[in-house]
C-alpha cells in the first residue's frame, strides 16, 4: 500500500523472505493436502460406519450385498487415501500436521472398532487399530481414543434398530448384552483423567457427554422393552420420550 | 430379571486393560509437558527481565543506551541462552511438533529481544541462521544440544521460520512505539533510520503468501507500524528537523 516500489526492489532482505516463502508455500501446499484427504477419509468413513449399520446381528457377518460392497469399495478408497498423504507425514512432519489428519483418523477408527465390536464383541487394541491405517501413517492414542468415543454413538444406533425388530438386544445368547458392554466403556471412560492430554483435553469432556446419552438411551429403550415387551405389536419402535429419565439431545438414529 | 428370559449376564469381552493403557499415555504426555513446562517457565521469568531492561529504550537518550540498556540487556539475554540451550536438551528427546506449543510463545519473546538488542547495537536485522547460532551458546557445541533452524528432516529442537517471522513483527512493534519516543529524547535521526528498516522488512513480509493465520494477521499491522513512523518523520521534515547527514535518506 504507502509503501512505495522504491523500497520495495530495493530492500536487502528480498533474497532472504524469497527462501521463506517457497519453504512456506511448500508448508501450505502439504498442510492443505493432508486437509483435503482428512476430509474425505472423514466422508468415506462414515459411509462405511452407515453400510454395518445393516449388520443383521453381533457376532454375524455383513450380509447385505449391496452394503458389502459398498464397504469393500469404500476401504480401498480410504487406503488410496491415506497412502496419497503419507509422504506429507513422515518423520517430523508426522506431528507437524497431525491436528490437519486427526479428524479423518478418528472417523475411521470409529469405522474400524465399529466394525470390530460387531464381528467380536470385544474392542480392537491401540495395536491392532494401528495396523488398519498405512504402517508409515501414526495412529496416537488420542485420535484412536475419540474414535472409540464415537463408536459408542453407533452402538446405542445399531442396537436401538435391532430392538425395535428383533424385541431383544443383539449379540447371541447367554453373552453379555450391548448394554453391558456400553456400560461398561461408559464407566471406563469416566474414570480416565484426560487433563493431561492436549489433544485429548479439548474434546473429552463433550464426547463423554454423548457418550453418556448414548448409553442412557439404550437403557431407557431395554427398560422400555423389559415393562412392555410382550404387549407390543411387531414392527414397533421403543418410545424413548417415555423411559424414566430426562432425555439429552443427541444425533438420532 | 428379563422377562423374555434372555439373560444378558454373560461375561462381557470388553478389555478393560485397554483403558489403562490409554490412561498411562495421557499420564507420560504430561509428565513431559511438566518437565518442559518447568524449563518455559523459568525462560518466561527471565524474558520479562530482558523485556523490562529493553523497555529503558523508551527514556533513555540514544547515547545512553549503550551502558544504560543494551549492555545490562546482554547479560539478561546470556542467561535466556542458557535456558533455551536446556530446552533444547530436553525437548528434542521427543517430537518437535507434539510439544512446540509449550515454548512457542516464550522462544519468540526471545528471538524478538534478541533482533531488537542487535538492531538497537548495529541497526541491522539478524538472519534466522544467525539468530540459530547465537542460541547454541558457547558450551552447547561441547555437549549436545544445539538449536538448529527451519529443521526439515531430523526431528529435534529448532526455531522455525514462522517463529522468526513472528518475533520479527514484535520487534518491528517496538521499534515504531520507540521512533515516537527518540524524537521525545531529542534524537531526530532515528526515526528515519527505524522507517527505513521498517519498509525494506515489510517489503520482504509482502512476498510471502500468507494464509488467514497468526502470521498473516501479525505482519498485516506492520502497516499500522509504517503508517506511524511516516507520520513521525513527515512532522520532521515539515519542521526542518531531519538532520542534515540524513537528508540523502530517500523521503517521502
Amino acid at each position: 500500500m504507502e509503501t512505495k516500489d522504491t523500497s520495495e526492489s530495493t530492500s536487502p532482505f528480498i533474497g532472504v523472505f524469497e527462501g521463506f516463502k517457497a519453504e512456506l508455500d511448500e508448508h501450505h501446499d502439504r498442510r492443505e493436502r493432508v486437509i483435503k484427504a482428512s476430509r474425505d477419509i472423514t466422508a468415506f468413513s462414515k459411509k462405511v460406519i452407515f453400510a454395518l449399520q445393516r449388520t443383521k446381528d453381533i457376532g454375524k457377518p455383513l450380509t447385505d450385498k449391496r452394503a458389502l460392497g459398498d464397504v469393500t469399495k469404500l476401504k480401498e478408497q480410504i487406503k488410496e487415501t491415506f497412502e496419497s498423504v503419507a509422504a506429507d507425514l513422515q518423520d517430523i512432519n508426522a506431528y507437524r500436521y497431525q491436528r490437519n489428519i486427526s479428524g479423518g483418523i478418528q472417523e475411521w477408527m470409529e469405522a474400524v472398532l465399529f466394525e470390530h465390536y460387531l464381528q467380536t464383541q470385544s474392542i480392537m487394541t491401540h495395536e491392532e487399530a494401528a495396523k488398519k491405517i498405512p504402517t508409515d501413517i501414526m495412529l496416537t492414542y488420542e485420535d484412536y481414543a475419540l474414535g472409540l468415543f464415537d463408536m459408542t454413538g453407533e452402538l446405542m444406533k445399531i442396537a436401538i434398530t435391532y430392538m425395535a425388530t428383533n424385541g431383544k438386544l443383539p449379540g447371541k445368547n447367554g453373552g453379555s448384552s450391548v448394554l453391558t458392554d456400553m456400560q461398561i466403556m461408559r464407566t471406563q471412560l469416566e474414570l480416565m483423567d484426560a487433563g493431561g492430554s492436549y489433544a485429548l483435553g479439548r474434546d473429552f469432556e463433550g464426547k463423554l457427554k454423548t457418550t453418556r446419552a448414548s448409553v442412557e438411551k439404550v437403557e431407557a429403550s431395554v427398560y422400555g422393552m423389559t415393562v412392555r415387551g410382550k404387549e407390543r405389536p411387531p414392527g414397533w419402535k421403543p418410545d424413548l420420550d417415555s423411559g424414566p429419565r430426562q432425555g439429552e439431545e443427541i444425533e438420532s438414529y | 430379571m428379563t422377562t423374555n428370559g434372555a439373560p444378558y449376564a454373560g461375561q462381557s469381552l470388553i478389555d478393560t486393560s485397554i483403558f489403562t493403557t490409554l490412561q498411562s499415555k495421557i499420564d507420560e504426555e504430561s509428565t513431559v509437558r511438566d518437565e518442559l513446562k518447568e524449563i518455559v517457565d523459568k525462560l518466561s521469568k527471565q524474558g520479562r527481565t530482558t523485556q523490562s531492561i529493553l523497555s529503558r529504550i523508551h527514556n533513555v537518550p540514544s547515547q545512553s543506551v549503550g551502558t544504560e540498556v543494551l549492555d545490562p540487556c546482554m547479560k539478561a539475554l546470556e542467561e535466556q541462552r542458557n535456558s533455551v540451550s536446556s530446552l533444547a536438551e530436553a525437548a528434542s528427546k521427543f517430537p518437535f511438533y507434539k510439544y512446540n506449543f509449550v515454548w512457542q510463545r516464550e522462544i519468540q519473546n526471545v528471538v524478538s529481544s534478541f533482533q531488537l538488542w542487535h538492531w538497537l547495537s548495529s541497526g541491522k536485522l539478524k538472519s534466522i541462521e544467525e539468530v540459530g547460532e547465537y542460541f547454541r551458546g558457547e558450551f552447547a557445541i561441547l555437549f549436545a544440544p544445539t538449536v538448529p533452524v527451519n529443521v526439515k528432516d531430523a526431528d529435534t529442537f529448532h526455531i522455525t521460520i514462522e517463529d522468526y517471522l513472528l518475533a520479527l513483527c514484535s520487534t518491528i512493534e517496538e521499534l515504531a512505539r520507540l521512533a515516537t519516543n527518540s524524537v521525545t529524547l531529542g534524537d531526530h535521526a532515528r526515526p528515519l533510520q527505524i522507517s527505513k528498516f521498517i519498509k525494506d522488512v515489510y517489503a520482504g513480509f509482502q512476498l510471502l503468501n500468507l494464509k488467514n493465520d497468526a502470521l498473516r494477521k501479525r505482519s498485516d499491522g506492520i502497516k499500522y507500524s509504517i503508517r506511524n513512523v511516516e507520520g513521525v518523520v513527515y512532522d520532521l521534515s515539515l519542521r526542518g528537523l531531519v538532520p542534515k547527514d540524513e537528508d540523502t535518506m530517500k523521503m517521502e
